[in-house]
């Protein structure tokens, strides 16, 4: 296992009485060469999870191991120095991402030029390199954010996540901000880059068809805590929790004619606030099949099967 | 020989080298602009901020080379010329420092009136000029009267027609055989009617005599020697005119106007630097410690914006020991710098926050970037354009907050000029000689008006929304 997660947690202070458990006791574990996709409707907590995984948030609880060793709780600038080779992140906003005061060339050698300032043509044969392997002219060198398109941006923040060669990298959404014809590009560029560098993801997104594209096996986050984690088809196509049943059916159906004859049950209702939770299964309030017990008990996640977990008590 | 040669030599497949394929397109580009060329391209095409900056350049020109050029002494007082109105070049007559004139007494003539008071003077030619009419003075005397106990003499600036219309009364005479008068009464180059009428005490006559006198400019000894101009007495020389007019003790206006921007840029330049720049100190450390220290730090942000300036400016002024009237520049200053800084602090602090929280900033960090090169490399850059606008609208700010407190008189002391007290001055005869307030005043609302324009323009170019949407 590249990466393991045990019982981690992220809560957020809002005042003295208030938490927010935005990740609350989530457990799992990455492979080498893995890719685990990450989905969930918003604010189930899937960016604070990526974030805290990697130290831009600080731990409230739990452990993470990298390659074996555990990770800091609270990061230090020493901390990120030493982590920067083996993780990196690439970010959903490509708008937001990029400093609109450097150039291509700089931001993407910002990684290399922090550790060493030493060899600049060497520096920049690399920038050139990294702007092809994304699919960019290396003439784009000295232009500006704002002179790209979205798609464009994105790419230029995959060759500044890459270009430290990683291990690991969380995609934090990284299509949700592009139109559709750009964003199988992107995740075609993200599927080649990752079988020709060894690369292992953490791929969070909320369009569930393209992380079964992407993805070796799929986890469901429900208001900060996982709810289903199993192999990508096996997921999509037979679900056992009552939530990813309803997510994977709000999926839009390409075909009309089945579209008119199968019913669609959507999920009514919106997520409940994740201030202050109480006891007992957390779908409850929008459940179809909800019984007494699931009010008094939080279930577990438990195996049902190869390499499958869900956490309901009613399978 | 060579065409049988080539004729007879076959190809071989060596010969050739396969076509790269032609990859380079003819692309249409442009080079690429940093955030500051693009900011000065977008600022050059918006003619109100770039006629300001001209403004603003022609002004700190004036300020500083113009005393150069113009080199009156802004201090210098001349009484003969108050309150005058723009003028320019002139030719002046030296004369001697006038003394005191005795005068023109008859002593066979009676002093007392008496019944045979004929009243009339016999002609105009009875009234002579002595010396040469100049505006340092106009000396006068006539023939006595018979039973004359005193004369009138009146000065008016056209010819005088009815007993009425005599014109300024300028005194008289002590007695009848006291025929001779000196007017040093604010005189202009110009023709003056003198009249005179004899009086026996009771009664004045009924007839008048006028006479025309044409003055000439001239000024005394003493003064060509305070205006340094090293000529004998009898002399003519050209003396500078007053493009802006004189002020009410004939101070030249142009030359005030020039020293008084000195000490309005000098407030309005030096105290927004400092107080920017502390401002920018004190909000960019609020945003980047973020949480409870931000808090405390901004809630003493606010506390010090409730403090009243005027009340401060006071208070500094008197614990300096600094009287009324007194120089008040430094009071002024540091009640700027310890009121003001709150405002730039605040700006600094959103941006701050908002690029703390950016993507790019965690991207950094997560690459291994320590707190200085997250400062240096994105913060400051990032937060540069909000800092230079909230400067150009601190500088107007504080040269309208000098003009105002010279005005009310809290500021430079005499014979100090700002366009504030000059307008403070001006505002005085702003009926009869409208320069005194009109020149100050415009100089204020030029300059305030155009830093204001300038920061607008600046707003605009600096604002990363605009960008490459032209």
């Amino acid at each position: 296992m590249l990466l393991e997660v045990k019982n981690l947690k992220k809560y957020f202070t809002i005042s003295r009485h208030q938490h927010l458990h935005a990740v609350d006791d989530l457990s799992f574990s990455i492979g080498e060469k893995e890719v685990l996709g990450l989905v969930g409707e918003s604010g189930s907590g899937k960016t604070t999870l990526g974030k805290t995984l990697i130290g831009i948030h600080d731990k409230t609880a739990g452990e993470v191991f990298f390659k074996g060793q555990q990770l800091p709780d609270s990061y230090t600038k020493n901390d990120f120095q030493r982590q920067a080779k083996d993780i990196q992140i690439i970010f959903q906003d490509p708008y937001n991402s990029l400093n609109s005061r450097m150039t291509a060339q700089e931001i993407i050698a910002e990684g290399l030029l922090i550790r060493d300032k030493s060899n600049l043509a060497e520096v920049k044969d690399k920038v050139a390199y990294w702007l092809h392997q994304v699919g960019l002219s290396p003439d784009y060198m000295s232009r500006y954010p704002h002179e790209f398109s979205g798609g464009q941006r994105q790419r230029i923040g995959i060759a500044r996540a890459l270009i430290v060669e990683p291990k690991f990298v969380v995609c934090d959404e990284p299509i949700s901000a592009l139109d559709v014809s750009v964003q199988a590009q992107i995740v075609q560029l993200l599927d080649k880059l990752k079988d020709s560098m060894g690369l292992t993801l953490l791929f969070i997104a909320h369009d569930l068809s393209m992380v079964r594209y992407v993805s070796d096996r799929m986890a469901v986050m429900y208001l900060g805590s996982l709810i289903e984690i199993g192999p990508s088809n096996d997921v999509y196509f037979d679900p056992k929790h009552p939530y990813t049943k309803a997510l994977i059916a709000s999926n839009p159906e390409p075909d009309p004619k089945y579209e008119r004859e199968h019913e669609t049950p959507l999920i009514k209702g919106e997520i409940p606030s994740p201030i202050n939770l109480k006891p007992g299964c957390r779908f409850i309030g929008r459940c179809p099949m909800v019984e007494a017990r699931c009010r008094e008990e939080t279930p577990a996640l438990r195996e049902i099967g190869e390499n499958r977990q869900v956490a309901c008590h009613l399978i | 020989m060579q065409d049988s040669s080539l004729s007879s030599y076959s190809p071989k497949p060596a010969d050739f080298i396969p076509l790269t394929k032609q990859l380079d397109k003819h692309g249409i580009s442009r080079p690429s602009l940093s955030y500051w060329q693009d900011a000065w391209i977008r600022l050059k095409k918006n003619k109100r901020a770039i006629s300001s900056l001209y403004l603003i350049i022609g002004l700190l020109a004036f300020t500083l080379i113009g005393p150069l050029l113009w080199s009156i002494n802004p201090n210098l007082q001349d009484l003969d010329a108050i309150s005058q109105g723009p003028s320019f070049s002139k030719q002046a007559l030296i004369v001697e420092t006038p003394a005191n004139w005795g005068g023109v007494t008859i002593d066979n003539f009676p002093s007392q009136p008496s019944p045979n008071f004929s009243g009339l003077l016999s002609s105009t030619e009875q009234i002579e000029i002595v010396g040469q009419a100049t505006t340092q003075y106009v000396r006068l005397s006539w023939q006595p009267v018979e039973g004359a106990s005193a004369y009138l003499i009146y000065r008016n600036d056209h010819i005088p027609e009815s007993p009425e219309d005599l014109g300024l009364p300028l005194g008289q005479t002590l007695a009848g055989n006291q025929v001779s008068f000196e007017d040093r009464l604010q005189l202009n180059a110009q023709a003056y009617y003198y009249t005179i009428i004899a009086t026996d005490g009771f009664n004045e006559a009924s007839t008048f005599t006028t006479q025309q006198v044409d003055l000439t400019l001239a000024i005394s000894a003493r003064q060509a020697d305070l205006r340094n101009i090293d000529v004998e007495v009898g002399a003519t020389v050209s003396l500078p005119g007053h493009p802006f007019g004189t002020d009410y003790l004939g101070r030249d206006m142009l030359a005030r106007t020039m020293y008084g921007a000195r000490v309005s840029l000098f407030i309005g330049i030096i105290a927004p630097f400092i107080f920017v720049l502390f401002g920018t100190l004190y909000g960019g450390l609020a945003g980047y410690l973020g949480g409870s220290m931000d808090n405390y730090m901004m809630r003493v942000a606010d506390f010090v914006i409730a403090l009243p300036f005027l009340l401060f400016m006071i208070l500094f002024k008197v614990s300096f020991g600094i009287g009324p009237g007194e120089n008040g520049i430094i009071p002024m200053m540091l009640a700027l710098i310890l009121l003001a800084w709150p405002g730039t602090a605040r700006v600094v602090r959103g941006q701050v926050l908002l690029i703390r929280e950016a993507d790019y900033i965690q991207a950094a960090r997560l690459l291994g970037a320590n707190t200085f090169y997250l400062l240096y490399r994105h913060i400051i850059p990032n937060a540069m354009g909000p800092i230079l606008v909230t400067l150009t609208f601190a500088v107007p700010m504080a040269i309208f907050t000098e003009a105002f407190l010279s005005f009310i008189g809290m500021g430079v002391a005499p014979p100090t000029a700002s366009w504030g007290s000059m307008s403070n001055q001006g505002i005085r005869n702003m009926l009869s000689s409208p320069h005194e307030l009109f020149f100050p005043a415009l100089f204020i609302s030029i300059t305030v008006l155009a830093f204001n324009l300038l920061g607008d323009g600046l707003r605009d170019a600096l604002d990363t929304r605009m960008r490459g949407n032209e």
